[in-house]
Formats: structure tokens, C-alpha cells, sequence
């Protein structure tokens, strides 16, 4: 009953038109950037973050949703269609469906790929509005210890699912943290870090730290790559045959499911969730020997997985106030913006924010639907457009929107200098994803650990006598030892090595 | 050589240099006690375990060495950087189109393939948009041309 008044409450916010306005813009730009390959999610809301700022709180979350989860929709096309993955999550895709494109049914698979996004997308929704208020509930309990515990928890098994070296993720989370305790110490007044500089005083800015690591050098990296188009390929029918629906429906249920859970753990999200489906799908398969070569299974059930992913990777967000991944940091970024701190408050101070967004994503993947399908014209259309184009439009929103944050060019500086240390990162092959997260969640553990150490007058065993504490930390150990596991290792390194060819 | 200029040879060197930065730069916040933590208490922790990390990460990278640095190609980098200190530089004294005019030029030629009747379009089509979306969709305080709009 109350679930049912909170959906109620959220609807009537996400119905209004304004809101509504916002969602469709998010959609429209994450279909966007979802088809262009060259810029992803992470980087253009890094880009709006400044633009967010003359929003309403609100509007622009639900706007920012939006755009992460219409770039999974966008970023299949891409894959169908000319065999490059628009977005990261659609990389599997390319294998089969691309093939199905050559074999003239390229139609068929946008479509089943879009209609298991929309599916996954309403029971990821779904599973946020049943998970969302028992989290909330436990996280009240939670004292500063359990805090400090948690983000240990979130930021380590987000290093170990992310990509690359374990060493050097967990020292960019360390060189996060660090980054993020520039300005004043809110317990003592003494400023660190602030080379006298007065913009820095109040903390280090988040918007142009993370456009300067992802815009800037992601601009850089693809002018070096010469990113080539090959040719387009003809849509077709937009219909799929009955054997395709027949085969796509349970690779629909079983992506959407896998999806989801693995959108709740750290680090998981959209990416993490394509792969395990189309693995889980070759396997079981009655006819695996089609994989590769165009088997609808393999776009429909890695498409659901990285939609439901994307949808349930909000929850540990929203409840929490700990990101799973670069782009849920990003959103946390946001809400400081705006004034809101993210946690578990959110939801009883802020039930209008809170359910607005989320019935807003159910929303947004109904729009996404009509912008993908009958529009599918424009997107190929887009498709053809140039890097070259690109890249200064980039840019040039990066410079004005840095600036529009306090109408200062200091801000705009600071993109050019961590767009350096952006490609610095790439090019030694260190993830900034880690280093976002550590970033954001730097101040805040810093605090919850010195209220935890003055509460146990400095004894660390606090950490280990409270129990949801000491299950937190065992968590952590164990994913930490589990990693070092040979078999396991070899097999997270293959996944990714999956990745990149 | 090779063996030095390996991505987690470096990588190992930056989280030291880092870490170094971090105790020399903090070196005068007071640390305190554990009961009663100083400003300088968890950076300091931060930068002793960074420390740490880099010089396993390095001395692992020795012992192992793996995949070797791409050597830059210097231009990208250079140009794109170049192009936003530009703006950042004309902004105030110009107002905004002279500087995205430099912005776009510079970028532009950052890519292998500049062709100016595309850059001048590219300049007119982004005029326009910056208008559109920051100063009246907006409503940001940004003047066009200093001094006139």
C-alpha cells in the first residue's frame, strides 16, 4: 500500500510536463551519444554537469537518468549497423549483430533489441521501487563505523570487477581520495592542498575534475585513433520472424534477470552485465555453434542485461549514497550540486526527488522505444557525421559549461590541466573510473572515519566489533583474496580480453 | 630501456611522485592523535599507502615487465590543451565568439583532416547552438562581443 502511494507520488512528479520535457531530453542526447561512437555516457553528463546547475534538482537527475540509460539503447545501433560499439555495453552486441545486419536482418535485431531494453528496463525499475525502502531502512541503522566500512566495501569491489591492473585501480582510488580532501578541514579550518588559491578553499570542484578526465582526454585519445566509419548498412524490415521472437523471449528474461542482479553489486553495471548474459547465453544454447555468425540470442540477451544493469546499478546510489561505477559518481556530483547529499535521507527528505526519478525512468524507456525504433532513419543518418565535426562541438560545451559554474575562466584552466592528467592516465593505462569514485566519496569517508576513531577513542577494533561493520570488512576481504585466486584471475582477464578485441 | 618504459613501470613512478607531493605539500598540517585526528592525519596515511602501492607497482613491473608505453603523438595533446587556455584567455577580454572562433580553429587543426570551408562551417553551426542553448535557452551572463552584446 505505501509502495503504492510512493509510485502515485512519484508519478505525479515525473508526469509533469517539465519534467517530462527533461526526461525526453536526456533520452534524446543519450541516444545520441549512445549511437556516436567516440563519447560516452560518463563524459557528456561530466559535460552537463555545469548546465544542471540552472536546473531545478529534480530535472536535472531525472534528465542525467536519462541519459545513461538512453546511450544503452543508442549504443546497439551502432553495433548493429556498422559493427562498432557506440557505447562499452554494446561491444558483445557487434558479434552477432552485426552478422544478422549482413545477413539483411538487421531490422529484426534493433528491434528485438529495443523491445528486450524496454523489458529490462520496467523490471530494473521495478526492482529499485521493491530493494529501494528495505536498503533505505537498514542504512539508517548504520552509525559511522558501518559508513566507513560500506564505502570500503563499494570502492574495493568496484577496483576488482573494473578492468586492468587490481594494484594500480586501488592506488588510483587512494589518489582520489586524496584529491578529494582538497580545501578546508571542516574540523579544524586548516586549508590543505590550496596553494593559496582561493577557489580551491571550498574542496576541489567536482564538474571540471571528471570533464577534464573524461571529455578533454577521450578527445585526445580519439583524435590520435582516427576513429573510421565503415559503410552503413540497410535497416530492413523492422519485423522479426516468429522463430527470431520465439528464440529472443527467453534471452529476454534470462538477460533481464542476470541484468539486474549484477547491476546492484559494486562495480557491476551495464558493461559487467552484457558480457555475463552473452556468455550465459552461448552456454546454454541449443545451437551454440550459431554464435558469431548471428544468433538472435546473443543481441537480445547481452541488450536486456545492460539496460536492466543500468537501471538497478541507482540503487546502492540512491539508498546508500555510494556509487557502483563512474557514471553513478557522476550522479552524486550531481546531487551535491543541488544541494542534496546523497544517502539514505534522500528518500524521507526528499520523497518527491527521490520517486520522481525513479518512475521517470519508466517513462524514459517508453519514450526510448519510440525514439529508437520509427526514428531509427535519423540515427543512421548521424552515423555519417565526422569526428572531426564533433570533436570542437565537444569541447567547446566543456569550455562555456566550465566557465558557467561560477563565471570564472579559473574552472575552464583546471579542464585543460586534468585533460592532461586524463591522457597521462590512459596512456600508463590507469582506469579513472576508481579515481572518480575515490574523489567523490573522499570527504565524506574521511569524516565518517575520524567520528568512528572518536568514538572508539581511537581504537580501530571498532571497525570489527559491530557486526553489520565486521560483515562489511569480510566482504571486502574476501572479494580482495578471492581475486588473487589464480583460476578466477585468468578468467576475469579473458572476459576482458573479450572486451577489447 | 624497455624494461623501464613499461605502462605499470611509470604508472608505479607517478603514484610515487604523487604520494611524495602529498607529504611535502602537507608537511606543516598537524597530524594528531588517532582519538583526535589532526587535518593532516588520513592525507598522510593516504600518501604513505600510495607510496607503498607505487613501489610495488614498480618493482612488480621490473620483475614482470608488461605491455610498453605507446610513445604520444604530440600534437593532439598539445593543440587541444593550447585550444582551451586560449579560450580561457579570451573569454573575459574578448567575449565568447572570438574565443570560440580560436577554440575551433585550434582544435581543428589538431585532426589530421582540416579543411577550412569545413572549419568555417563548423564555426557558424556552433555560433549559433552556443547562442541558442547558453545565452538564450539558459540564460547565462555571457556576452558575445566584449563590450557590444
Amino acid at each position: 500500500m505505501d509502495l503504492f502511494h510512493n509510485l502515485v507520488l512519484g508519478l505525479g512528479v515525473a508526469l509533469t510536463l517539465q519534467n517530462v520535457a527533461y526526461a525526453f531530453v536526456g533520452c534524446m542526447i543519450g541516444t545520441l551519444i549512445g549511437v556516436l561512437p567516440g563519447i560516452g555516457p560518463v563524459a557528456t553528463i561530466a559535460m552537463l554537469l555545469p548546465i544542471t546547475f540552472h536546473l531545478p534538482p529534480t530535472a536535472a537527475l531525472i534528465m542525467l537518468a536519462g541519459i545513461y540509460y538512453g546511450a544503452q539503447y543508442g549504443g546497439s545501433t551502432t553495433s548493429i549497423l556498422v559493427n562498432l560499439p557506440g557505447e562499452a555495453s554494446s561491444v558483445v552486441t557487434c558479434i552477432d549483430g552485426y552478422q544478422m545486419a549482413k545477413r539483411g536482418r538487421a531490422g529484426a535485431a534493433l528491434s528485438i533489441s529495443a523491445i528486450g531494453s524496454f523489458v529490462a528496463g520496467t523490471v530494473g525499475t521495478i526492482v529499485i521501487v521493491l530493494f529501494a525502502g528495505t536498503l533505505t531502512q537498514m542504512a539508517q541503522s548504520f552509525g559511522p563505523a558501518e559508513y566507513c566500512s560500506l564505502m570500503a566495501l563499494g570502492l574495493i569491489a568496484a577496483v576488482v570487477l573494473a578492468n586492468g591492473s587490481i594494484l594500480k585501480a586501488v592506488a588510483m582510488v587512494f589518489l582520489g581520495l586524496l584529491f578529494g580532501l582538497t580545501g578546508t578541514d571542516i574540523n579544524t579550518g586548516a586549508e590543505r592542498f590550496t596553494f593559496g588559491v582561493p577557489q580551491l578553499s571550498d574542496g576541489i570542484d567536482f564538474a571540471p575534475i571528471a570533464m577534464g578526465l573524461f571529455g578533454i582526454a577521450e578527445i585526445v585519445v580519439n583524435f590520435e585513433r582516427r576513429l573510421e566509419r565503415s559503410g552503413v548498412i540497410r535497416v530492413g524490415s523492422l519485423w522479426p520472424t516468429r522463430q527470431e521472437t520465439r528464440r529472443a523471449c527467453p534471452a529476454i528474461v534470462r538477460g533481464t534477470l542476470l541484468g539486474s542482479i549484477l547491476g546492484v553489486l559494486p562495480g557491476g553495471g551495464a558493461t559487467l552485465g552484457a558480457f555475463a548474459a552473452y556468455t550465459l547465453e552461448k552456454k546454454i544454447s541449443r545451437y551454440p555453434d550459431e554464435f558469431g555468425k548471428g544468433a538472435i540470442e546473443g543481441v537480445a540477451g547481452p541488450e536486456s542485461a545492460n539496460n536492466a544493469a543500468a537501471q538497478t546499478s541507482f540503487i546502492p546510489m540512491l539508498t546508500l549514497g555510494i556509487p557502483s561505477n563512474a557514471v553513478m559518481a557522476l550522479m552524486v556530483g550531481a546531487m551535491i550540486i543541488q544541494g542534496v547529499q546523497p544517502g539514505p535521507e534522500v528518500m524521507t527528505k526528499r520523497p518527491d526527488l527521490f520517486w520522481g526519478m525513479i518512475a521517470s525512468m519508466w517513462i524514459g524507456n517508453l519514450m526510448l522505444v519510440i525514439i529508437n525504433l520509427p526514428l531509427i532513419g535519423i540515427w543512421v543518418k548521424l552515423l555519417t557525421v565526422p569526428y572531426r565535426f564533433l570533436a570542437p562541438a565537444i569541447l567547446l560545451f566543456c569550455c562555456v559549461g566550465a566557465y558557467s559554474l561560477q563565471n570564472s575562466t579559473f574552472h575552464v584552466i583546471q579542464i585543460a590541466m586534468f585533460g592532461v592528467l586524463g591522457y597521462v592516465f590512459m596512456r600508463l593505462g590507469c582506469e579513472g573510473a576508481p579515481f572518480l569514485l575515490g574523489l567523490v566519496l573522499g570527504p565524506q569517508l574521511e569524516e565518517y572515519f575520524r567520528r568512528a576513531m572518536l568514538l572508539s577513542r581511537g581504537d580501530p577494533l571498532i571497525f570489527l566489533q559491530r557486526p553489520i561493520s565486521l560483515s562489511l570488512l569480510l566482504a571486502t576481504a574476501a572479494l580482495l583474496i578471492l581475486m588473487t585466486l589464480p583460476n578466477l584471475r585468468k578468467a576475469r582477464q579473458s572476459a576482458f580480453q573479450e572486451e577489447e578485441t | 630501456m624497455s624494461r623501464l618504459l613499461t605502462k605499470d613501470f611509470l604508472s608505479g613512478l607517478m603514484f610515487i611522485a604523487f604520494g611524495l607531493a602529498a607529504l611535502w605539500f602537507g608537511r606543516h598540517l598537524p597530524v594528531g592523535t588517532t582519538v583526535r585526528m589532526g587535518p593532516g592525519y588520513v592525507p598522510q596515511l593516504l600518501a604513505y599507502l600510495m607510496l607503498g602501492l607505487g613501489f610495488i607497482i614498480a618493482i612488480v613491473a621490473l620483475v614482470y615487465p608488461g605491455e610498453a608505453v605507446e610513445a604520444p603523438s604530440w600534437k593532439p595533446i598539445t593543440l587541444v590543451t593550447a585550444g582551451i587556455v586560449v579560450f580561457a584567455l579570451l573569454f573575459e577580454v574578448t567575449g565568447m565568439f572570438p574565443a570560440l572562433v580560436a577554440l575551433i580553429l585550434i582544435a581543428s587543426i589538431a585532426s589530421d583532416e582540416f579543411k577550412l570551408g569545413e572549419v568555417i562551417a563548423n564555426i557558424v553551426v556552433l555560433s549559433i547552438l552556443s547562442l541558442t542553448v547558453f545565452k538564450l535557452g539558459l540564460g547565462m551572463n555571457i556576452s558575445m562581443i566584449a563590450g557590444v552584446w
